[in-house]
């Protein structure tokens, strides 16, 4: 049961990655891109490493995404 | 009884990351991929507190807790980049 969530999770990380790549929407590569980490997150706590997992949610998840659409905000605004 | 309680919750989860990937994938505007994004914060965190329960070590709910708030923190930025806000 465990294996096939982390299965699940993995595989879940690999298309959070090739969407972030491949969409053409700048927003929605910045969420996939946090949506892969938030995984990972998850992965990480399946696979007994809570406090890991905590920065990644913290970091990876949270902050970087918002600092991402900020960049995005702040550099379609001079070049339209 | 409890163990076919887990085994539905297990399932239901699974389920519900299944069809939310698809989502991800299939989703014609930024907006279905953001609620989709939303949906598996809130399955992940159901997988983590499961997990917290069958693993019977309760230092996994804090990693749930941080991961409520800022999930929300998380949306909540990508509504106000939506409304021309940040």
């Amino acid at each position: 049961m465990l294996e096939l969530f982390i299965y699940l999770l993995c595989g879940s990380i690999l298309v959070s990655g090739i969407l972030a790549i491949r969409l053409d929407s700048t927003l929605a590569a910045a969420v996939s891109g946090g949506l892969a980490s938030l995984f990972a997150a998850v992965c990480y706590v399946l696979l007994g490493a809570p406090d890991v997992a905590m920065t990644e949610a913290s970091i990876g998840s949270g902050l970087s995404v918002l600092i991402f659409l900020y960049a995005i905000r702040r550099t379609t605004e001079q070049a339209p | 009884m409890a163990e076919q309680i887990l085994m539905a919750a297990a399932i239901l989860i699974f389920l519900g990351v299944s069809f939310s990937v698809l989502r991800l994938i299939l989703g014609r505007t930024v907006i279905d991929r953001v609620v989709a994004v939303d949906t598996l914060t809130v399955v992940s965190i159901s997988l983590i507190a499961l997990y917290a329960h069958v693993a019977g070590r309760s230092i996994y709910l804090d990693v749930a807790l941080v991961y409520g708030v800022l999930s929300f923190l998380a949306v909540l930025a990508i509504a106000r980049y939506l409304e021309q806000g940040l």
